[in-house]
């Protein structure tokens, strides 16, 4: 009862604050989500994440990135079956060559102060990037190739690029860019850009998407309202709110007890009990969230690590199997590339994980001439085959991976220790403090960490080029061959060309293993029964990829 | 006048302590293992010259001596600096963590004070009776409980009863100001109560073993001779003598108020000044972590200070 006049009361007091008022929670229909959608509302969604700053040039955590996806207009954006879809953009055209693009953007949205959301804010937003790659720097990276972007009228944007590029990898890039109100953004420039990144964007933020952001208290709650100036569907709720947990038992807890509607996403232990309970729906998806085995692959210190036989038989001695069991409690498979399943076609499924297998994995070091001594140690150039692996504090039953590790290593007269490091000096060690090639990726053998890449493989594929070394390369690998087909496959317009080099480079990744990718981790979300429309993906429902979900949440009759 | 050079001496002291803190604040984070500008450039999108841009922003292209007369210089003018990772003042950013620690914090100290000293009297008063065991075993055993272990299992056994986390319920809108009382209670019982319930057995023992000596007096013997009660003797007599430690504990554990708990605002979601420090330490957040380092240190050594100056007051044997 309480908790009813609670939501009923916030409902109508947001919509006294909204541009113009829809009833609080008594309309039905029977409109997108299917039987009994009740219109209005406030969904209350907790989140173990955190948001560091406001402005999209300077934010670094997660949430931010969500929060940019529901306040701000994007081109494009990734429907549930991990397509790119248009968001803004109703259509587009691409020119003969591929060197220009042309989207016809949805007209008539309104930003939250009332100012129209026109292509000119597009514009400004990516030249603004393209004029100062300096202060724009996190954002730079999307924009590249990209040498012009033009207003052409109110609701046409036409980009060009400086040679063709592949339209798959142009959209994916695109959709990271959220685009900007001019009349805010122009007036914080400063002097050659600097003043980007001094702005805090503080609430209440002019929001062009479909919610205005109203209230924010750093580390607690984000409070945002329906903008019913938005161009796209009206969503069905009024409103909605962001609560931070740095508990995710507290935080299930509180979904448990009512104080929340859903969750960003729920740890396995917990999947069991909210499934029991009838109050609960609970979501269940294969992700492309992957934990890695690392080995240096520029100069570790023990250089038999650089030894293909080594690596395969490391391979052979990881049961992947166990790790799914128990860090997942089953609720995840095993990988075999670092562009997962779950991708879909992006995925090369002609490399298949090496199955746990103690035998082959010593056949394959006998074979090698890595002999045993006399405490069943192998020996390698003179040393005992013995090794740290590094592991991050901040990653998800790392610990207990390294234990089924050191159980199957052991099998196979492989002495493995932990060393736990913070995840900032983990890369320090790792990347070490001269980070230009080739004077770096020195100072250790061996490391466990995860990756969360993003949908479109180029990614995930650059974090093993030479050029980023010092920056997302943790493994030290360099492949020139590697890197000329990590250019290309942005740029070939082909879709099935660009498919296939991709394939390739993962091949070329699962076959030198400075990456041995272990496990895939299912995507695990819970909602209260009381609401419905949840758009559950490889990459979850509340996401900086997708406004889908929020524009179609309702609460159920 | 009595005191003045044990004063003055004693404010000096705290002076040069705070100065050596500032600097020891300036030293230290930057020896830390681990790069604040790797870090906050390593978002998907960014490229390798943001790190120019960064260095250059955060002023780190300067000489570590450069960076240190900046930093006194903008604290001379009671400037914290700004926040690597949210751009806003460090003032701001501490400000608003130690105005939600404090009430938290306060309440769970004094919780523990207050019940730890009346445990301790209770104990050494009928000492060596079931009530002086039980309070001392039961101290010992909540002082030994890991207190996230602890907050995790009152959090479990108060479910549907007390909120799961944060300050306040941000989905309860346009509260009366009883309302709004009453709901920051709710949030603030739990994790008081568990920093009350892990403290509360220092003051236990404290009390109990300061009690026992000063029940041993002479002074107490010529008390119970001239048949004053057992009740007055420890209320009037035994427990004003005892307080003289039991100050000074308490002095410096209002001094660490401003410190959190990163514990308990973990399990209970608490956006105090332990999630900062904790947060700031992963980003290599060096202002922030200045700015929380030096107000801890001041609050430290404040405290400290009234500490010393209460027991020259209450003590008449001590001189300078």
């Amino acid at each position: 009862m309480r908790k009813t006049i609670r939501a009923v009361a916030m409902a109508v007091a947001l919509a006294t604050t909204a541009a113009a008022c829809s009833s609080s929670s008594s309309a039905t229909s029977t409109a997108s989500g299917g039987a009994g959608v009740v219109e209005g509302g406030v969904l209350r969604l907790g989140s173990s994440s955190s948001i560091d700053s406001l402005n999209p040039f300077k934010a670094f955590e997660q949430d931010a990135y969500n929060v940019f996806q529901y306040i701000y207009p994007y081109l494009v954006q990734w429907d549930e079956n991990l397509q790119l879809v248009g968001e803004w953009a109703g259509d587009w055209t691409w020119n003969a060559d591929d060197t220009e693009v042309t989207f016809d953007l949805t007209t008539g949205g309104t930003w939250s102060d009332g100012e129209p959301v026109t292509a000119d804010d597009a514009a400004y937003t990516l030249n603004l990037i393209l004029k100062y790659p300096g202060p724009t720097g996190l954002m730079a990276g999307y924009a590249k190739h990209i040498t012009a972007a033009e207003a052409v009228d109110e609701g046409t944007l036409k980009l060009t690029y400086e040679a063709p590029v592949n339209e798959a990898w142009a959209l994916s890039e695109l959709q990271q860019i959220p685009m900007l109100p001019e009349h805010i953004w122009s007036a914080q420039e400063g002097e050659d850009g600097k003043g980007l990144r001094q702005f805090t964007n503080d609430a209440p933020i002019v929001s062009g998407g479909p919610f205005v952001l109203n209230e924010y208290t750093k580390d607690e709650f984000v409070q945002f309202t329906r903008n019913d100036g938005f161009y796209g569907p009206k969503p069905h709720i009024d409103g909605w709110g962001l609560k931070f947990f740095t508990n995710e038992d507290a935080m299930v807890s509180a979904l448990e007890n009512d104080e929340l509607d859903a969750v960003e996403s729920i740890p396995a232990a917990a999947l069991e009990k909210l499934q029991a309970n009838p109050n609960m729906v609970v979501s269940e998806t294969p992700g492309i969230y992957f934990d890695d085995f690392i080995t240096n692959s520029n100069k570790p210190l023990h250089e038999e690590l650089l030894d293909p036989k080594v690596r395969e038989a490391f391979e052979y001695a990881i049961d992947r199997q166990s790790m799914v069991d128990t860090i997942m409690l089953g609720h995840g498979n095993i990988a075999s590339t670092i562009v997962s399943e779950a991708t879909g076609d992006w995925h090369n499924p002609d490399v298949q994980p090496l199955p746990f297998d103690i035998d082959k994995a010593n056949q394959i070091l006998d074979d090698a001439g890595y002999a045993r001594g006399s405490d069943g140690t192998r020996m390698a150039n003179g040393h005992p085959m013995e090794y740290e692996i590094l592991t991050p504090t901040d990653v998800t039953g790392v610990d207990r991976e390294f234990e089924i590790i050191q159980s199957g290593f052991e099998q196979i007269g492989v002495k493995v220790s932990q060393k736990a490091l913070d995840s900032s000096t983990l890369f320090d060690v790792m990347a070490g403090p001269e980070y230009s090639y080739p004077n770096s990726y020195d100072k250790f053998d061996l490391a466990l960490w995860d990756w969360y890449p993003l949908p479109d493989p180029d990614f995930i594929l650059s974090v093993v080029t030479c050029e980023q070394w010092g920056f997302w390369s943790d493994t030290g690998y360099c492949n020139k061959q590697y890197d000329a087909n990590y250019e290309k496959q942005g740029l070939i317009t082909d879709q099935d060309q660009r498919k296939q080099l991709v394939w390739d480079m993962q091949a070329q990744i699962a076959e030198d293993r400075p990456y041995i990718a272990m496990i895939n981790r299912n995507v695990l979300e819970a909602h209260s029964a009381k609401w419905d429309g949840f758009v559950m993906s490889p990459i979850g429902s509340f996401t900086a990829y997708s406004k889908l979900t929020l524009e179609q949440v309702h609460q159920v009759a | 006048m009595r005191g003045a050079d044990y004063i003055i001496k004693r404010t000096a002291f705290a002076l040069i302590t705070v100065f050596v803190a500032i600097t020891l604040n300036f030293v230290l984070f930057r020896a830390l293992p681990g790069d604040t500008i790797a870090n906050l450039s390593k978002v998907p999108g960014a490229t390798p010259q943001l790190r120019a841009e960064l260095t250059e922003e955060f002023g780190l292209d300067q000489s570590k001596w450069q960076q240190y007369w900046i930093y006194l210089g903008q604290l001379a003018h009671l400037n914290l600096g700004v926040s690597f990772s949210s751009t806003e003042p460090v003032t701001s950013e501490v400000g608003r963590a130690v105005v939600n620690t404090v009430p938290m914090v306060l309440l769970g100290t004094v919780f523990s004070v207050v019940f730890g000293t009346i445990t301790g009297v209770l104990a050494a008063w009928k000492r060596r009776t079931l009530l002086d065991h039980g309070s001392v075993s039961l101290a010992l055993i909540f002082y030994s409980l890991p207190t996230h272990w602890l907050g995790l299992m009152l959090l479990l056994l108060t479910a549907g009863i007390l909120p799961r986390g944060g300050r306040t319920d941000e989905f309860l809108f346009n509260p009366t100001f009883t309302e709004h009382m009453i709901d920051i209670g709710k949030h603030m019982l739990l994790p008081s109560l568990t920093l009350g319930l892990v403290l509360y057995g220092q003051y236990t023992l404290v009390t109990r073993s300061a009690m026992l000596e000063t029940l041993g007096e002479d002074f107490i013997l010529t008390a119970r001779a001239k048949g004053m009660r057992d009740r007055t003797i420890v209320r009037r007599h035994a427990f004003r003598n005892a307080m003289l430690p039991i100050i000074t504990l308490v002095a410096l554990s209002f001094g660490y108020i401003v410190a959190g708990s990163i514990l308990i605002e973990t399990v209970f979601s608490w956006p105090g000044v332990g999630l900062l420090v904790s947060r700031s330490v992963q980003r290599r957040d060096w202002p922030v972590l200045q700015g929380a380092f030096l107000v801890l240190t001041i609050s430290v050594v404040f405290f400290n200070y009234v500490a010393d100056l209460l027991y020259f007051k209450l003590d008449p044997r001590i001189t300078t």
